[in-house]
């Protein structure tokens, strides 16, 4: 199953200019329950996906509104000289294509 | 007369008893347009004060380095003007926080100067009071010799260096300087950086109603009808009764859900469980919403834990040089295939051409859209675009350098000759001419940190004038 197939959010933002994190919010309990327990939504996978160091990116499960919160270190700091996107909210690209 | 927080007090204060609590969020983002319907709807319900979020650091170092103000001036003053109409008529206290963008000296005062235009325009008369967020270098170099200023997020540790860099370091204030600016008389408040919670739980904390109740309403109404479905910028009212809130939007297209109210807590946060203030942090593990009647929620459960040591948030931005950018493109298969060498070569062929110049220090960036202009891939498009946009940056010492740079790989970019070329009259489209054009000074953060602070009172000025 893809994830896309199960979010009806998948969105990224700046939490401050040093972070990224991703937002998963996800259809139904069943795609929840079947993202939180998948191999590609670890902390090793993501990192990979972004090219940070793993203990550095932290995967939050939320349940009250079956969601999944990601965050990683922003490999330029927001809005400085060189950035691609300054409020971050074009950066979920790299997990649109994660099987679960 | 007597002060605006003191007829409120008496308004909400019954036989001992708190009354509910009406709090109204004109805008999470004031100078962008507030949109008039949902506003006037929610002056309307009678609202006991309205509060304004101005600004964040989401718009990156520019405005904070600059002093500029992000949004423009004219639709700025229209909803300056749209608030401050409501709550005079009202005769409610209206607090702005983050005024300006970015919340410095500079920024407060643009702001203030808005409110006063308004307010000689229609004849308004009021007290009004303004707070400024700056702290002093020196501040923030004792801090650090102190060893209480932290990194927040992934930033490096903190230096001398960094903070006597930067052009300008505000702090984040919480709810103490706006209650002072209240006790002492303030009816409009237009407040430098801030938290945004503290914009809107400033005067319930004053009046008594429940912390963990009163930051958790503020958290969510700050970015106004953003928690609904369909998210949306309209006005929103938070109602607190007792150890509880109820959240309406006052566009009616717009409901909150419990499931939206929830979601909310995402937003902007790398915890979703977890508000950190200055005097301590709200933790949301608990937190319940309830379903009034397919449009308000009600939210409760939200816990309250202070802190001993006062913190504040720091932000600081540093100067790095004079920004020129290139807009050029290409639809070729052969160019686009070779592009990441012929960028490379650019570089080499710009170094060796401005050598022969006086040119100073410059540093040069190319983003490939249609590749990774917008993302940091880990690896290239299975397949490649049709056509690709390349936008160059290049920050140096002087606007000249920077143009100049830009200048040289134009033409030479133009022109360049790489194996299989076919594009032998010029490789790149041009949208426009010059395609190259030098936009200003670029800034980096420096400071995003965290510092212990014994007295908010001394960082945070409150000034006052009869309007």
């Amino acid at each position: 199953m893809k994830l896309t197939q199960v979010t009806r959010v998948l969105r990224s933002k700046n939490a401050g200019p040093s972070t990224t994190t991703l937002d998963l919010m996800f259809v139904d309990q069943a795609g929840y329950v079947l993202a939180t327990t998948s191999p590609s939504l670890t902390p090793a996978h993501i990192a990979g996906l972004y090219r940070v160091p793993v203990d550095k990116v932290r995967v939050i499960h939320f349940p009250e509104a079956l969601a999944i919160k990601v965050s990683l270190p922003r490999r330029v700091i927001a809005g400085s000289p060189g950035d691609r996107d300054v409020y971050g909210a074009q950066q979920h690209g790299p997990i649109l294509g994660i099987e679960l | 007369m007597s002060n605006a927080i003191e007829r409120l007090r008496q308004q909400v204060v019954q036989d001992g008893n708190l009354q509910p609590l009406r709090v109204l969020c004109g805008s999470g983002a004031l100078g962008n347009g507030i949109p008039r319907a949902a506003l006037a709807r929610g002056f309307q319900q009678k609202p006991h004060f309205v509060g304004c979020d101005m600004g964040s650091i989401d718009p990156g170092p520019y405005y904070l380095g600059t002093g500029k103000i992000g949004t423009s001036e004219r639709v700025t003053r229209s909803d300056l003007e749209q608030v401050l109409l409501g709550c005079r008529s009202a005769d409610i206290p209206l607090l702005i926080g983050t005024a300006g963008t970015a919340g410095s000296i500079l920024h407060v005062e643009q702001v203030v100067k808005m409110v006063r235009d308004v307010a000689a325009l229609h004849g308004l008369h009021f007290k009004l009071a303004w707070i400024h967020a700056d702290i002093a270098a020196s501040v923030v170099i004792e801090a650090i010799g102190e060893q209480s200023v932290r990194p927040l997020g992934h930033m490096p540790d903190l230096t001398a260096d960094d903070v006597t860099n930067c052009r300008a370091v505000v702090g984040q204030m919480g709810v103490e300087p706006f209650q002072r600016a209240l006790l002492e008389g303030a009816d409009v408040v237009i407040a430098g950086r801030a938290c945004d919670t503290a914009i809107f739980a400033a005067i319930p904390l004053m009046l008594g109603y429940p912390a963990a109740t009163s930051l958790h309403l503020s958290k969510i109404i700050e970015c106004s009808s953003l928690c609904c479905v369909p998210g949306g910028s309209d006005a929103i009212l938070g109602t607190i009764e007792g150890e509880t809130f109820v959240l309406e939007s006052m566009n009616p297209d717009r409901i909150v859900t419990p499931m939206s109210a929830a979601a909310h807590s995402l937003y902007e946060e790398s915890d979703p469980y977890i508000i950190h203030e200055p005097d301590g942090v709200v933790t949301l593990r608990n937190v319940r919403f309830e379903d009034i009647d397919g449009r308000r929620v009600r939210g409760s459960g939200a816990q309250w834990v202070p802190h001993t040591q006062h913190t504040i948030k720091i932000e600081g931005s540093a100067y790095e040089g004079e920004r020129a950018i290139l807009s050029a493109a290409t639809a070729d298969p052969n160019v686009i295939a070779h592009l990441s060498e012929i960028l490379k070569a650019m570089e080499r062929v710009v170094a060796e051409t401005l050598a022969q110049t006086e040119v100073g220090e410059y540093r040069l960036w190319f983003r490939k859209y249609g590749i990774d202009g917008v993302v940091d891939w880990p690896h290239p498009p299975e397949t490649p675009p049709r056509e690709v946009f390349i936008l160059g940056e290049c920050v140096a010492e002087s606007a000249d350098t920077a143009k100049a740079v830009l200048t040289v790989v134009k033409q030479k970019m133009l022109h360049f000759g790489f194996p299989g070329r076919t594009t032998t009259a010029g490789n790149l489209a041009f949208p426009m001419t010059p395609p190259e054009m030098a936009i200003g000074p670029a800034y980096r953060f420096r400071v995003y940190h965290v510092m212990d602070v014994a007295d908010s009172g001394a960082l945070f000025p409150v000034f006052h004038e009869q309007i």
